[in-house]
């Protein structure tokens, strides 16, 4: 039987290891994209890997802004799922993005803080830039729904009904 | 609110097979599929067929809100297009998406934006997706800033509507 993102015991292992590409490998558009992440010293770091697919002007060239919304929000669902005080499933409810520069056909690197953290709402916010961290491409805000996860056994009878 | 004037008198058979040519020149949208249904200036209807590439959570089953993302900046930066006088290069200052309700696998995704208000400056622009007719599953609103003549390339306009072989050399880029 498939392991479930949305169980529990899923996400308590999960945040307990870190494990950052078991989260990745179960959100196939994260995968076509191009989405990673990686430890710093200075916290987590998620990269947006320069692939032609992620082009939306061929003229530049210049990444689709549409992906680096994308990239950025999953930065931010992934942030939470590993960082949150207890373990939550993120629903984004609203994201905002301002586009600060070209983002060119070069790795794409993205920051996360978590601004606030209450019971059931958490409010992220995302900074991402190419070559210079001074220089952001994009700077991003979410609303998150920190929902709480079904239990492996609530799921499995869901399923069954 | 008054709804911008459209002065181009382009049919709507053309605006479609230029919008067409904008959204398969773009890598990302061509390697999805997207698809365009219907432009009516100032309104670019699409379809963003299923594929299983666009789930955020392949337990669940849900669409991923990033593609909602992309499928509104693309949608939105259409409608720019179709909003002026002549189309001129205008670069996304910003995006807002509200997410109504989860995006489910197996259906396609369809999508409208519609030119709000041009100023001198500016492009305002909302959009909506949605798998079943009148269920909203996300809203995005999306301002363009206009460049202008002077910054858009000569023969712009031109390449859009086919006239010109331009953007689809740019391809080879």
């Amino acid at each position: 039987m498939q392991e479930r993102i949305s169980s529990r015991e899923w996400l308590e292992r999960t945040r307990t290891s870190g494990d950052v590409d078991a989260i990745l490998a179960l959100v196939p558009y994260a995968q076509r994209i191009g989405v990673s992440a990686m430890i710093e010293p200075q916290g987590r770091l998620y990269r947006l890997a320069p692939q032609q697919d992620n082009i939306g002007n061929v003229l530049l060239p210049a990444l689709h802004g549409g992906v680096v919304a994308a990239f950025m929000e999953t930065a931010a669902s992934l942030e939470l799922m590993l960082v949150a005080r207890a373990v939550r499933l993120p629903k984004v409810i609203d994201f905002s993005i301002d586009y600060l520069r070209t983002a060119n056909l070069v790795p794409t690197l993205a920051r996360c803080t978590v601004l606030r953290e209450g019971r059931r709402m958490a409010n992220v916010q995302v900074c991402a830039w190419q070559d210079d961290a001074t220089k952001p491409i994009a700077m991003a805000r979410l609303h998150l729904l920190l929902a709480e996860p079904p239990d492996v056994d609530s799921d499995a009878i869901a399923s069954h009904a | 609110m008054a709804i911008p004037t459209i002065p181009d008198e382009r049919s709507a058979d053309s605006w479609k097979a230029a919008m067409t040519r904008f959204v398969q020149v773009i890598p990302h949208t061509r390697g999805l599929g997207l698809e365009v249904l219907d432009v009516t200036p100032p309104t670019v209807t699409m379809r963003l067929p299923w594929h299983r590439d666009l789930l955020g959570d392949e337990t669940r089953d849900l669409v991923h809100g990033g593609v909602l993302s992309m499928m509104l900046d693309t949608l939105c930066g259409s409608a720019v297009l179709c909003g002026l006088p002549v189309p001129e290069v205008c670069p996304t200052l910003d995006l807002r998406v509200d997410h109504y309700r989860p995006g489910l696998a197996g259906h396609d995704l369809l999508g409208e934006a519609r030119v709000v208000r041009v100023t001198e400056s500016m492009v305002f622009i909302e959009g909506c997706i949605w798998q079943r007719e009148g269920l909203p599953i996300a809203r995005g609103i999306a301002n363009f800033v206009r460049l202008g003549p002077r910054n858009t390339p000569a023969g712009f306009a031109a390449a859009l509507f086919g006239e010109k072989d331009s953007l689809e050399s740019g391809r080879e880029i």
